[in-house]
């Protein structure tokens, strides 16, 4: 094998580990959207194709329920539209590094580009480069086998499980992003849009706006693009004044 | 019916995945726009992490002994402290168990 097949190889290898630990964060996630599709009377086959093709979390969750209390076909889409718009942002942040790539790369990352590998490929050397492709490919790949997996658990045990949303298994979802987002605060803008997006994200959830996530998201990185802004124009009156004085 | 409304549904969160990836798309990113977008990641993950938290049954917590609240800080500070994924989710889920069903 040459050798940057073997660098290749390695890669992927690393990317599918790395992330195992957000895998497991959904596990109970996984169990719950398997489980609900057949205690909503979903056949086996519907209830498989939920993660095997929508491959979505709080998207599928809120979708079988609304198919389940009969919501009109216009509902069901639009709903998983609003919860589904954050992709949006991941393919804006991510278009100048992915847009060039062939198109089975380019589609099948964007396939598999759920929150966990756009937390995975914050960084900003992530995505850069083939071997970094194929990285964040495997970690997304890897994720999704985990997904299909604990649904298909969900599946299988169906109705024998209870009801697993009040057991607060969404801690560790929750524990997963504090792992991720909180050792990139590096700087003011960064803390400051982080800031903005708990104060906000929490406001707008608790006034029921479907667009919360979303909403609060975009107001938050405006506050850091404008603190960034602001700061580099201290940072030259600064260097003005040093230089002077 | 259902089997039509899930493909539908694919079309719909593959779209949004995929939209801004296509390369023939009539967009240019300024600089100014990177910039902006360089603050999509910590906004929007922030923005799914914290509700989970800190709104419960659609109210604000209140308690301070929320098992939510004190697992959370664990999480945070392990985080700041190790930057490791797995300690930060093994230590605060061990917290988030023993405080609400031990304790």
């Amino acid at each position: 094998m040459s050798i940057k097949k073997q660098a290749m190889k390695k890669m992927a290898l690393k990317g599918f580990v790395d992330m195992l630990p957000l895998n497991l964060a959904v596990i109970p996630w996984g169990i719950l959207c398997g489980s609900l599709a057949i205690q909503r009377d979903f056949s086996v086959l519907e209830a498989l194709l939920m993660p095997l093709l929508v491959f979505a979390g709080a998207a599928q969750l809120v979708a079988t329920e609304l198919i389940a209390s009969n919501a009109s076909m216009a509902t069901i889409l639009f709903t998983v539209f609003i919860i589904s718009s954050r992709h949006f942002l991941y393919g804006l942040a991510l278009r100048d590094k992915l847009k060039t790539l062939p198109l089975t790369k380019r589609l099948g990352i964007a396939f598999v580009l759920t929150d966990e590998l756009f937390a995975l490929s914050m960084h900003k050397k992530s995505l850069r480069g083939k071997l970094r492709v194929v990285y964040g490919l495997a970690a997304g790949i890897s994720f999704y086998l985990g997904w299909l997996l604990w649904n298909v658990i969900g599946i299988i045990a169906g109705s024998y499980l209870p009801d697993l949303t009040s057991l607060g298994l969404d801690f560790a979802i929750a524990a997963t992003f504090i792992a991720l987002v909180i050792p990139t605060i590096t700087t003011i803008p960064i803390l400051v849009t982080v800031v903005v997006a708990a104060i906000l994200s929490v406001v707008f959830k608790l006034w029921h706006w479907q667009l919360d996530l979303v909403a609060a998201a975009i107001i938050a990185m405006v506050c850091g693009y404008l603190s960034l802004q602001l700061q580099t124009k201290f940072k030259t009156i600064d260097k003005r004044q040093g230089s002077v004085s | 019916m259902i089997l039509l409304t899930i493909l539908l549904m694919t079309g719909i969160t593959f779209t949004t995945r995929y939209l801004f990836l296509h390369p023939n798309l009539p967009i240019k990113l300024s600089p100014q726009m990177s910039s902006l977008l360089n603050f999509s990641a910590p906004a929007v993950l922030t923005a799914i992490w914290v509700p989970i938290i800190f709104v419960q049954d659609n109210k604000l917590i209140t308690n301070l002994s929320d098992p939510y609240l004190v697992a959370a800080t664990i999480a945070i500070l392990v985080s700041i402290k190790t930057k490791s994924v797995y300690w930060t989710v093994g230590l605060s889920v061990l917290t988030f168990t023993v405080v609400r069903y031990v304790i």
